[in-house]
Protein backbone atom coordinates (compact mmCIF):
# COMPACT_ATOMS: atom_id res chain seq x y z
CA UNK A 1 0.00 0.00 0.00
CA UNK A 2 1.21 3.60 -1.21
CA UNK A 3 0.77 6.77 0.73
CA UNK A 4 0.81 9.76 -0.99
CA UNK A 5 4.10 11.23 -1.58
CA UNK A 6 4.92 14.64 -1.29
CA UNK A 7 8.78 13.79 -2.00
CA UNK A 8 9.04 15.69 -5.54
CA UNK A 9 10.82 14.49 -8.67
CA UNK A 10 14.27 16.13 -9.83
CA UNK A 11 14.31 18.50 -12.62
CA UNK A 12 16.46 15.57 -14.67
CA UNK A 13 13.94 13.02 -14.32
CA UNK A 14 10.90 15.46 -14.77
CA UNK A 15 12.63 16.85 -18.21
CA UNK A 16 12.84 12.82 -19.40
CA UNK A 17 9.82 12.22 -18.82
CA UNK A 18 8.19 15.05 -20.40
CA UNK A 19 9.98 14.21 -23.30
CA UNK A 20 8.99 11.15 -23.59
CA UNK A 21 5.29 11.65 -22.84
CA UNK A 22 5.83 14.57 -25.89
CA UNK A 23 7.37 12.00 -28.32
CA UNK A 24 4.63 9.75 -27.72
CA UNK A 25 1.37 12.16 -27.51
CA UNK A 26 -1.89 11.45 -30.29
CA UNK A 27 -0.94 7.19 -30.59
CA UNK A 28 -3.53 5.34 -28.89
CA UNK A 29 -2.20 3.31 -25.85
CA UNK A 30 0.60 5.66 -25.87
CA UNK A 31 0.67 4.55 -21.55
CA UNK A 32 2.53 1.33 -22.31
CA UNK A 33 5.01 2.84 -24.13
CA UNK A 34 5.73 5.91 -21.67
CA UNK A 35 5.80 3.69 -19.21
CA UNK A 36 7.76 1.11 -20.76
CA UNK A 37 10.63 4.28 -22.07
CA UNK A 38 10.34 5.95 -18.07
CA UNK A 39 10.80 2.47 -16.15
CA UNK A 40 14.27 1.29 -18.33
CA UNK A 41 15.48 5.10 -18.06
CA UNK A 42 14.93 4.66 -13.93
CA UNK A 43 18.85 3.20 -12.80
CA UNK A 44 16.70 0.58 -10.73
CA UNK A 45 14.11 -0.45 -13.61
CA UNK A 46 11.01 0.31 -11.94
CA UNK A 47 8.28 3.13 -11.41
CA UNK A 48 8.08 4.81 -8.07
CA UNK A 49 5.25 6.29 -6.81
CA UNK A 50 6.31 10.06 -7.57
CA UNK A 51 6.92 9.24 -11.39
CA UNK A 52 3.66 7.31 -11.31
CA UNK A 53 1.98 10.43 -10.03
CA UNK A 54 3.64 13.08 -12.14
CA UNK A 55 2.83 10.92 -15.58
CA UNK A 56 -0.77 10.88 -14.40
CA UNK A 57 -0.58 14.83 -13.85
CA UNK A 58 0.94 15.17 -17.70
CA UNK A 59 -0.92 12.78 -19.53
CA UNK A 60 -4.34 13.31 -17.69
CA UNK A 61 -4.62 9.67 -17.16
CA UNK A 62 -6.63 9.00 -13.73
CA UNK A 63 -4.09 7.28 -11.31
CA UNK A 64 -5.97 4.31 -10.88
CA UNK A 65 -5.83 3.33 -14.58
CA UNK A 66 -2.23 3.89 -14.53
CA UNK A 67 -1.64 1.91 -11.28
CA UNK A 68 -4.06 -1.07 -12.77
CA UNK A 69 -1.25 -0.97 -16.32
CA UNK A 70 1.48 -1.53 -13.97
CA UNK A 71 0.12 -3.99 -12.11
CA UNK A 72 -1.57 -6.27 -15.23
CA UNK A 73 1.63 -6.81 -16.93
CA UNK A 74 4.30 -8.44 -15.21
CA UNK A 75 7.20 -6.06 -16.95
CA UNK A 76 6.56 -3.25 -14.74
CA UNK A 77 8.18 -3.45 -11.39
CA UNK A 78 7.37 -0.89 -8.50
CA UNK A 79 10.02 -1.93 -6.49
CA UNK A 80 13.68 -1.02 -7.21
CA UNK A 81 15.59 -4.00 -9.55
CA UNK A 82 18.74 -5.15 -8.52
CA UNK A 83 22.09 -4.98 -10.69
CA UNK A 84 21.59 -8.29 -11.85
CA UNK A 85 18.06 -10.13 -12.52
CA UNK A 86 18.05 -14.33 -12.32
CA UNK A 87 14.43 -15.56 -14.01
CA UNK A 88 13.98 -19.16 -12.80
CA UNK A 89 10.72 -20.83 -15.15
CA UNK A 90 8.53 -22.24 -13.26
CA UNK A 91 6.14 -23.53 -15.94
CA UNK A 92 5.02 -27.50 -16.38
CA UNK A 93 8.22 -28.94 -18.32
CA UNK A 94 10.58 -27.11 -15.73
CA UNK A 95 8.65 -28.21 -13.12
CA UNK A 96 9.23 -31.59 -13.88
CA UNK A 97 12.72 -30.99 -14.45
CA UNK A 98 13.16 -29.86 -10.99
CA UNK A 99 13.30 -26.03 -11.32
CA UNK A 100 11.41 -26.01 -7.89
CA UNK A 101 15.25 -27.02 -6.25
CA UNK A 102 16.97 -24.24 -8.21
CA UNK A 103 15.08 -21.33 -7.09
CA UNK A 104 15.48 -22.83 -3.53
CA UNK A 105 18.91 -23.48 -3.74
CA UNK A 106 19.08 -19.80 -5.39
CA UNK A 107 16.97 -18.21 -2.85
CA UNK A 108 19.35 -20.13 -0.13
CA UNK A 109 22.61 -19.01 -1.56
CA UNK A 110 21.81 -15.46 -2.22
CA UNK A 111 20.60 -15.50 1.24
CA UNK A 112 17.20 -14.56 0.46
CA UNK A 113 15.51 -17.05 3.00
CA UNK A 114 13.37 -19.87 1.78
CA UNK A 115 9.70 -19.94 0.94
CA UNK A 116 7.08 -19.24 3.81
CA UNK A 117 3.58 -20.79 4.27
CA UNK A 118 2.63 -17.49 2.93
CA UNK A 119 4.19 -16.92 -0.06
CA UNK A 120 3.02 -20.29 -1.36
CA UNK A 121 -0.73 -19.78 -1.55
CA UNK A 122 0.10 -16.58 -3.95
CA UNK A 123 3.11 -18.92 -5.70
CA UNK A 124 2.44 -17.72 -9.41
CA UNK A 125 4.85 -14.83 -8.67
CA UNK A 126 8.06 -14.75 -7.04
CA UNK A 127 10.22 -11.14 -6.76
CA UNK A 128 12.85 -11.14 -4.05
CA UNK A 129 15.76 -8.68 -4.15
CA UNK A 130 18.61 -9.15 -1.90
CA UNK A 131 19.70 -6.10 1.05
CA UNK A 132 22.66 -5.01 -1.05
CA UNK A 133 20.61 -4.20 -4.52
CA UNK A 134 22.93 -6.52 -6.16
CA UNK A 135 20.69 -9.25 -7.26
CA UNK A 136 16.91 -9.77 -8.03
CA UNK A 137 15.29 -13.32 -8.28
CA UNK A 138 11.91 -13.61 -10.06
CA UNK A 139 9.81 -16.64 -11.50
CA UNK A 140 7.90 -16.57 -14.86
CA UNK A 141 5.36 -19.34 -15.92
CA UNK A 142 7.09 -20.32 -19.40
CA UNK A 143 9.77 -19.23 -21.49
CA UNK A 144 8.83 -20.74 -23.92
CA UNK A 145 11.83 -22.87 -24.39
CA UNK A 146 10.80 -26.58 -22.69
CA UNK A 147 13.36 -28.60 -24.86
CA UNK A 148 15.87 -27.11 -22.84
CA UNK A 149 14.09 -27.33 -19.64
CA UNK A 150 14.64 -26.66 -16.81
CA UNK A 151 15.62 -22.84 -18.24
CA UNK A 152 16.82 -19.74 -16.28
CA UNK A 153 17.50 -16.50 -17.74
CA UNK A 154 20.52 -14.46 -16.31
CA UNK A 155 20.33 -10.70 -17.51
CA UNK A 156 18.49 -11.65 -20.22
CA UNK A 157 20.53 -14.56 -21.66
CA UNK A 158 18.68 -18.00 -21.43
CA UNK A 159 20.52 -20.92 -20.06
CA UNK A 160 19.46 -23.89 -20.61
CA UNK A 161 18.97 -27.72 -19.25
CA UNK A 162 20.66 -25.64 -16.00
CA UNK A 163 21.54 -27.74 -12.65
CA UNK A 164 22.36 -26.79 -9.27
CA UNK A 165 26.33 -26.82 -9.99
CA UNK A 166 25.74 -24.73 -13.57
CA UNK A 167 23.68 -22.30 -11.68
CA UNK A 168 26.01 -21.66 -8.97
CA UNK A 169 28.77 -21.26 -11.57
CA UNK A 170 26.95 -18.36 -13.33
CA UNK A 171 26.51 -17.04 -10.12
CA UNK A 172 30.01 -16.54 -9.34
CA UNK A 173 30.83 -15.30 -12.23
CA UNK A 174 28.34 -12.53 -11.85
CA UNK A 175 29.95 -12.13 -8.43
CA UNK A 176 33.18 -12.12 -10.20
CA UNK A 177 32.16 -9.14 -12.64
CA UNK A 178 31.01 -7.31 -10.17
CA UNK A 179 34.31 -6.40 -9.09
CA UNK B 1 -29.74 10.10 -39.74
CA UNK B 2 -31.51 7.71 -37.79
CA UNK B 3 -30.14 4.47 -37.17
CA UNK B 4 -31.58 1.81 -39.54
CA UNK B 5 -34.49 -0.58 -38.06
CA UNK B 6 -33.24 -4.42 -38.31
CA UNK B 7 -35.42 -6.96 -37.68
CA UNK B 8 -34.18 -10.17 -35.49
CA UNK B 9 -36.02 -13.24 -33.56
CA UNK B 10 -35.44 -13.29 -30.07
CA UNK B 11 -36.95 -16.53 -28.87
CA UNK B 12 -38.56 -17.38 -32.20
CA UNK B 13 -40.66 -13.50 -32.16
CA UNK B 14 -40.23 -10.99 -34.93
CA UNK B 15 -38.69 -8.05 -33.31
CA UNK B 16 -37.26 -4.80 -34.85
CA UNK B 17 -34.67 -3.38 -33.29
CA UNK B 18 -32.27 -0.42 -34.24
CA UNK B 19 -29.05 -0.79 -35.70
CA UNK B 20 -26.24 -0.31 -32.96
CA UNK B 21 -28.36 -2.18 -30.20
CA UNK B 22 -26.73 -4.99 -28.39
CA UNK B 23 -28.74 -8.17 -28.49
CA UNK B 24 -29.55 -7.55 -24.32
CA UNK B 25 -30.59 -3.69 -25.25
CA UNK B 26 -32.93 -5.43 -28.12
CA UNK B 27 -34.26 -8.13 -25.73
CA UNK B 28 -34.69 -5.23 -22.73
CA UNK B 29 -36.87 -2.79 -25.17
CA UNK B 30 -39.21 -5.79 -26.32
CA UNK B 31 -39.28 -7.39 -22.63
CA UNK B 32 -37.45 -9.89 -22.92
CA UNK B 33 -35.40 -11.29 -20.43
CA UNK B 34 -31.67 -12.21 -20.05
CA UNK B 35 -29.89 -12.54 -16.69
CA UNK B 36 -26.68 -10.42 -16.17
CA UNK B 37 -24.55 -8.87 -13.66
CA UNK B 38 -21.76 -6.16 -15.05
CA UNK B 39 -24.54 -4.77 -17.39
CA UNK B 40 -26.01 -1.52 -15.63
CA UNK B 41 -28.32 0.60 -18.47
CA UNK B 42 -26.22 3.44 -19.76
CA UNK B 43 -22.79 2.18 -18.96
CA UNK B 44 -19.98 0.69 -21.40
CA UNK B 45 -20.72 -2.86 -21.45
CA UNK B 46 -17.58 -5.14 -20.62
CA UNK B 47 -18.98 -8.86 -20.92
CA UNK B 48 -17.12 -9.72 -17.31
CA UNK B 49 -19.94 -11.70 -15.87
CA UNK B 50 -20.98 -13.88 -18.65
CA UNK B 51 -24.18 -14.52 -17.13
CA UNK B 52 -26.11 -13.40 -20.54
CA UNK B 53 -24.63 -15.85 -22.48
CA UNK B 54 -26.84 -16.65 -25.54
CA UNK B 55 -27.50 -19.05 -28.23
CA UNK B 56 -27.40 -17.62 -32.05
CA UNK B 57 -28.49 -19.86 -34.46
CA UNK B 58 -25.30 -20.90 -37.03
CA UNK B 59 -23.23 -19.88 -34.66
CA UNK B 60 -21.76 -23.14 -32.44
CA UNK B 61 -20.45 -20.93 -29.13
CA UNK B 62 -22.12 -19.24 -26.72
CA UNK B 63 -22.33 -15.15 -27.35
CA UNK B 64 -22.32 -12.69 -24.72
CA UNK B 65 -25.74 -11.09 -25.63
CA UNK B 66 -24.52 -7.67 -23.87
CA UNK B 67 -21.42 -7.22 -25.96
CA UNK B 68 -23.05 -8.46 -29.42
CA UNK B 69 -24.48 -5.93 -31.44
CA UNK B 70 -27.74 -7.25 -33.74
CA UNK B 71 -27.26 -8.22 -37.13
CA UNK B 72 -30.76 -8.61 -39.47
CA UNK B 73 -31.97 -11.38 -39.63
CA UNK B 74 -30.42 -12.86 -36.36
CA UNK B 75 -31.90 -15.84 -34.48
CA UNK B 76 -31.12 -15.74 -31.04
CA UNK B 77 -32.42 -18.10 -28.35
CA UNK B 78 -32.17 -16.87 -24.83
CA UNK B 79 -33.62 -20.01 -22.22
CA UNK B 80 -32.08 -23.40 -23.35
CA UNK B 81 -30.76 -25.94 -20.96
CA UNK B 82 -27.21 -25.90 -22.28
CA UNK B 83 -27.32 -21.88 -21.08
CA UNK B 84 -28.84 -22.90 -18.48
CA UNK B 85 -26.34 -25.61 -17.63
CA UNK B 86 -23.34 -22.46 -18.52
CA UNK B 87 -25.19 -19.86 -16.75
CA UNK B 88 -25.10 -21.93 -13.29
CA UNK B 89 -21.32 -22.75 -13.64
CA UNK B 90 -20.07 -19.15 -14.07
CA UNK B 91 -22.60 -18.53 -11.18
CA UNK B 92 -21.04 -21.17 -9.01
CA UNK B 93 -17.69 -19.95 -9.43
CA UNK B 94 -18.66 -16.32 -8.56
CA UNK B 95 -19.79 -17.82 -5.43
CA UNK B 96 -16.77 -20.37 -5.30
CA UNK B 97 -14.38 -17.01 -5.98
CA UNK B 98 -14.89 -15.23 -2.69
CA UNK B 99 -16.63 -15.42 0.41
CA UNK B 100 -20.33 -14.71 0.21
CA UNK B 101 -21.80 -15.21 3.47
CA UNK B 102 -25.20 -13.74 2.85
CA UNK B 103 -26.99 -14.04 6.45
CA UNK B 104 -24.31 -12.17 7.69
CA UNK B 105 -24.45 -9.16 4.72
CA UNK B 106 -26.09 -5.67 4.29
CA UNK B 107 -27.29 -6.65 0.85
CA UNK B 108 -29.12 -10.03 2.07
CA UNK B 109 -32.35 -9.95 0.17
CA UNK B 110 -31.95 -6.89 -2.28
CA UNK B 111 -28.57 -8.53 -3.97
CA UNK B 112 -28.50 -9.25 -7.50
CA UNK B 113 -26.06 -12.45 -6.89
CA UNK B 114 -28.68 -13.73 -4.74
CA UNK B 115 -31.44 -12.72 -6.09
CA UNK B 116 -30.27 -14.84 -9.49
CA UNK B 117 -29.23 -17.65 -7.70
CA UNK B 118 -31.72 -18.79 -6.47
CA UNK B 119 -33.80 -17.98 -9.53
CA UNK B 120 -31.78 -20.50 -10.98
CA UNK B 121 -32.44 -23.27 -8.09
CA UNK B 122 -28.85 -22.72 -7.11
CA UNK B 123 -28.97 -24.12 -3.39
CA UNK B 124 -25.36 -25.90 -3.43
CA UNK B 125 -22.05 -25.29 -5.61
CA UNK B 126 -20.35 -28.59 -6.41
CA UNK B 127 -16.75 -26.50 -6.46
CA UNK B 128 -14.15 -26.58 -3.67
CA UNK B 129 -14.53 -23.38 -2.05
CA UNK B 130 -11.69 -20.65 -2.33
CA UNK B 131 -12.12 -19.18 1.15
CA UNK B 132 -9.74 -16.49 0.07
CA UNK B 133 -8.60 -14.15 2.85
CA UNK B 134 -9.56 -10.81 2.51
CA UNK B 135 -9.75 -7.44 3.40
CA UNK B 136 -12.19 -4.75 4.57
CA UNK B 137 -11.67 -1.24 3.54
CA UNK B 138 -13.28 1.29 6.60
CA UNK B 139 -11.41 4.12 5.54
CA UNK B 140 -14.32 6.27 4.03
CA UNK B 141 -16.31 7.85 5.97
CA UNK B 142 -19.57 7.37 4.70
CA UNK B 143 -19.39 3.87 3.03
CA UNK B 144 -17.21 0.67 2.85
CA UNK B 145 -15.76 -1.59 0.79
CA UNK B 146 -15.98 -5.53 1.64
CA UNK B 147 -13.62 -7.55 -0.97
CA UNK B 148 -15.37 -10.59 -0.29
CA UNK B 149 -18.19 -9.49 -1.52
CA UNK B 150 -16.73 -8.47 -4.55
CA UNK B 151 -17.70 -10.05 -7.98
CA UNK B 152 -15.77 -7.91 -10.09
CA UNK B 153 -18.58 -6.64 -12.44
CA UNK B 154 -16.39 -3.18 -12.68
CA UNK B 155 -19.89 -1.27 -12.83
CA UNK B 156 -18.34 0.93 -9.97
CA UNK B 157 -14.95 1.52 -12.25
CA UNK B 158 -17.51 2.32 -14.82
CA UNK B 159 -19.46 4.35 -12.97
CA UNK B 160 -17.10 6.67 -11.85
CA UNK B 161 -15.05 7.04 -14.59
CA UNK B 162 -18.20 7.76 -17.27
CA UNK B 163 -20.67 9.23 -15.49
CA UNK B 164 -19.11 10.75 -12.23
CA UNK B 165 -15.63 11.23 -14.35
CA UNK B 166 -13.73 11.05 -11.76
CA UNK B 167 -12.00 7.41 -12.21
CA UNK B 168 -11.26 6.66 -8.36
CA UNK B 169 -11.63 2.94 -8.85
CA UNK B 170 -9.80 0.44 -11.12
CA UNK B 171 -9.07 -3.32 -11.23
CA UNK B 172 -5.20 -4.40 -10.37
CA UNK B 173 -3.06 -7.70 -11.10
CA UNK B 174 -5.09 -10.39 -12.96
CA UNK B 175 -6.73 -13.67 -12.62
CA UNK B 176 -7.29 -15.01 -9.55
CA UNK B 177 -5.48 -11.72 -7.52
CA UNK B 178 -7.34 -9.37 -9.52
CA UNK B 179 -9.31 -6.59 -6.76
CA UNK B 180 -10.80 -3.58 -6.93
CA UNK B 181 -9.03 -0.55 -5.75
CA UNK B 182 -8.92 2.83 -5.60
CA UNK B 183 -5.94 5.31 -7.05
CA UNK B 184 -3.01 3.78 -6.21
CA UNK B 185 -3.82 1.36 -4.58
CA UNK B 186 -4.38 3.77 -1.76
CA UNK B 187 -6.95 2.96 1.00
CA UNK B 188 -10.68 4.61 -0.15
CA UNK B 189 -10.35 7.55 2.72
CA UNK B 190 -6.96 8.43 1.66
CA UNK B 191 -8.20 8.66 -2.10
CA UNK B 192 -8.05 12.24 -3.52
CA UNK B 193 -10.02 12.16 -6.77
CA UNK B 194 -12.76 10.28 -4.75
CA UNK B 195 -15.79 12.77 -5.13
CA UNK B 196 -17.90 11.25 -2.17
CA UNK B 197 -20.84 11.17 -4.43
CA UNK B 198 -21.87 7.11 -3.75
CA UNK B 199 -22.56 6.23 -6.98
CA UNK B 200 -20.32 3.29 -7.48
CA UNK B 201 -22.15 2.07 -4.07
CA UNK B 202 -25.49 2.42 -6.07
CA UNK B 203 -24.22 0.68 -8.75
CA UNK B 204 -23.00 -2.29 -6.93
CA UNK B 205 -24.57 -5.57 -7.40
CA UNK B 206 -23.50 -6.87 -4.00
CA UNK B 207 -22.91 -5.41 -0.78
CA UNK B 208 -19.34 -4.99 -2.07
CA UNK B 209 -19.36 -1.41 -1.59
CA UNK B 210 -21.82 -0.28 1.26
CA UNK B 211 -23.14 2.48 3.23
CA UNK B 212 -22.00 2.72 6.41
CA UNK B 213 -24.54 2.10 9.35
CA UNK B 214 -26.61 -0.59 7.86
CA UNK B 215 -27.46 -3.75 9.34
CA UNK B 216 -28.12 -7.16 7.76
CA UNK B 217 -30.99 -6.62 5.07
CA UNK B 218 -30.51 -2.85 5.52
CA UNK B 219 -28.52 -1.61 2.38
CA UNK B 220 -30.93 -1.53 -0.79
CA UNK B 221 -29.54 -0.29 -3.97
CA UNK B 222 -30.85 2.70 -6.03
CA UNK B 223 -29.71 1.69 -9.89
CA UNK B 224 -32.46 3.12 -11.32
CA UNK B 225 -31.05 6.10 -10.17
CA UNK B 226 -28.17 5.48 -11.91
CA UNK B 227 -29.84 5.00 -15.20
CA UNK B 228 -32.01 7.94 -14.94
CA UNK B 229 -29.17 9.88 -14.43
CA UNK B 230 -27.54 8.88 -17.45
CA UNK B 231 -30.19 9.26 -19.61
CA UNK B 232 -30.90 12.62 -18.12
CA UNK B 233 -27.12 13.37 -19.58
CA UNK B 234 -27.44 12.21 -23.04
CA UNK B 235 -30.48 13.99 -23.36
CA UNK B 236 -29.10 17.40 -22.19
CA UNK B 237 -25.78 16.36 -24.49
Amino acid sequence: MHTASQERLSEGERAFVDQVITSRTGCPGALLGILESVQEHHPNKYLPVQTLEYIAAQTNIALSRIYSVVTFYALFNLQPQGDNTICICRGTACHTRGSRNLLQSVRLALGLGLEDASETSEDDKTLLTTLDHKYTVRTVACFGQCALAPVVEVNHRICGHVNERTLQREISTLERESY
Amino acid sequence: MPNKKLSIRIDGELISALEGQTILQAAKVNGKYIPTLCDLEGLTPVGACRLCIVEVSGIDRLIPACTTPIQDGMSVTTTSARLTHNRRISLELLFVERNHVCAACVSNGHCELQSLASAMGISTVRFAYNYPKLGVDLSHPRFLLDHNRCILCTRCVRVCADLEGAHVWEMTSRGIHARIMSDLNQRWGDSRSCTNCGKCVQACPTGALAEKGCAVEEMVKRTDNISSLIQRREVQA
